[in-house]
């Protein structure tokens, strides 16, 4: 769906690149991660893969086809998520939708989105009086109001309850299981983990890592199992090689003779992956 | 609904729920208190007087208040990721705020014609607050692009009043007179506005007023250049740079 070739891209008045060359694809129907600390450039990069920045170098492509050649029906296709409340504080949240859902040809049914984030009994509130948690909620119907085909989301659960946190995850996942493209952009690795088929790692303006979660935990972690047991009412601990576990007869003879704690294999968490790739930038 | 439309009644909403157009309208209260407070047998110059200063001043600032609303609630970076082009953006705002002008003088005027009977070309009026007021909407669009905050804003506005108003008001009051002081007067874009709304009292067209309509007219142009161009650079700024 995206697909972005050496991209570069350096602000007015800046004297170095805040983007140095970075090379990714965003297949149709996936969820693709850019993590990284910040100020490495996810932002900058959103912002052009969304039109906000022009005169970048290198080349990014939608559906085959320069995001140069666009006009402003790209944004038929597109919704943005921003982590910012981005709405007028004096309308409700009604009049609100409904201006923004006027500008586009395609248009959700947010009286049922509306319903499942719970805000329908608020909606005609005025904005400035939600909450921040009410606002984010708000954001995420914003940006899917247009039914589109790619959604760009810049952390879409910060500052949420776990239960609205897992709605919006829940909607996000049917979001891609209807077809849906998203590039998610967000510091919560539960998240990534839970929702991504691919995530990048960027660092310095370049991106450092790219693979699935899955892969990135078994590259970065140690193939061991930590075995917690309980021996003669004193608790124990042993690490174990995974590619013999069935042959080792001291994990064999612990299993078997012990009360088994807690058992668990070493792959890294992304949490800590993130700051090995990025720890140095 | 076209986009142009919806983003119009969008101004127009919102004018009236941010109270814009309350303030528009106690404004206008104001002048009516100036207008019953003078005591002179026609108070028809002193009308004119009351148009220029709310076209020029209010045209500015209601484009500054507007858009800093958005600004500063986030709304403009949603704005632009949705398929408006540019020219819906500021035509949007250009007339909901000429609708805003007009409501203002409308009411002024009625006031006037109560009291007194005045003798004005409505036709013509209507035609110099469509002028006067474009033109400076896209003065306020430039102190906005050039104003990092409300401050600078409201600075840039300050500056714009003292130095392309007042010397136009004193001469409007008789305050300062001279040839010269007159004649270089003409180099403002305040005193074409001046005089074109002064032509709407009757009396035949002169040069002056040609001249007048001629430069806001190419005045408008430019600036509507200037304005165009002016807003790539104002959204990436307002994207969060």
């Amino acid at each position: 769906m995206f697909s972005i070739k050496n991209l570069q891209y350096r602000y007015p008045n800046n004297e170095e690149d805040t983007i140095k060359g970075i090379d990714f694809e965003i297949k149709t129907g996936e969820i693709f991660g850019l993590l990284g600390p910040s100020g490495v450039g996810k932002s900058t990069t959103q912002k052009i893969l969304t039109r906000q920045l022009d005169n970048f170098r290198g080349e990014i492509r939608y559906q085959d086809k320069s995001i140069t050649e666009y006009d402003k029906n790209f944004y038929q296709d597109i919704g943005v998520g921003f982590e910012m409340p981005v709405h007028f504080s004096k309308l409700t949240a009604e009049e609100n939708l409904d201006f923004f859902k006027k500008l586009y040809s395609s248009r959700a049914d947010t009286d049922q989105m509306l319903k499942r984030l719970g805000l329908y009994s608020d909606k005609d509130k005025k904005v400035g009086e939600f909450s921040k948690g009410m606002k984010v909620r708000l954001n995420f119907i914003r940006a899917l109001l247009n039914n589109p085909r790619m959604l760009f989301l810049d952390e879409p659960t910060n500052g949420l309850d776990p239960k609205n946190a897992r709605i919006i995850k829940n909607m996000i996942a049917e979001f891609k299981a209807e077809g849906g493209t998203v590039l998610l952009t967000t510091h919560l690795m539960n998240d990534v983990e839970e929702l991504c088929d691919q995530v990048a790692f960027m660092a310095d303006g370049k991106i450092v890592e790219i693979n699935t979660p899955k892969n990135l935990k078994l590259e970065y972690g140690s193939r061991q199992l930590k075995v917690e047991y309980s021996d003669n009412a004193e608790v124990k601990e042993a690490n174990f090689k995974l590619d013999d576990l069935g042959e080792n007869q001291k994990f064999l003879q612990v299993i078997k003779n012990n009360r088994i704690l807690t058992m668990h294999s070493q792959e890294m968490t992304l949490d800590n992956i993130f700051i090995k790739i990025t720890g140095g930038s | 609904m076209t986009v142009f439309l919806t983003l119009f009644l969008g101004e127009l909403q919102r004018m009236k729920k941010y109270h814009i157009l309350t303030a528009s309208i106690l404004v206008s209260f104001f002048w009516i208190g100036m207008l019953h407070l003078i005591e002179v047998p026609d108070i028809t110059a002193f009308f004119m007087i009351l148009v220029f200063f709310d076209i020029v001043s209010m045209a500015i600032v209601m484009i500054g208040v507007t858009i800093f609303f958005e600004k500063q609630e986030g709304v403009l970076k949603s704005l632009f990721v949705a398929p408006i082009n540019r020219l819906e953006f500021i035509s949007s705002k250009t007339i909901a705020n000429l609708i805003s002008n007009l409501i203002t003088i409308a009411i002024v005027y009625l006031y006037a014609l109560i009291v007194q009977d005045i003798n004005i070309n409505v036709v013509g009026l209507l035609l110099a607050i469509i002028l006067i007021g474009t033109f400076h909407s896209f003065v306020g669009f430039l102190i906005v692009y050039r104003s990092k905050g409300f401050t600078e804003m409201l600075i840039g506005m300050m500056k714009y009043f003292i130095v392309f108003m007042i010397p136009v008001a004193l001469e409007e009051f008789g305050l300062i007179t001279g040839d010269l002081f007159s004649n270089i007067l003409f180099l403002l874009p305040t005193k074409a506005s001046s005089t074109l709304i002064t032509a709407t009292t009757g009396g035949p067209i002169t040069g002056e007023v040609i001249l007048a309509t001629v430069y806001l007219l190419i005045g408008t142009l430019v600036l509507a250049y200037f304005v165009n161009k002016g807003f790539r650079k104002f959204v990436i700024r307002e994207s969060g740079v």
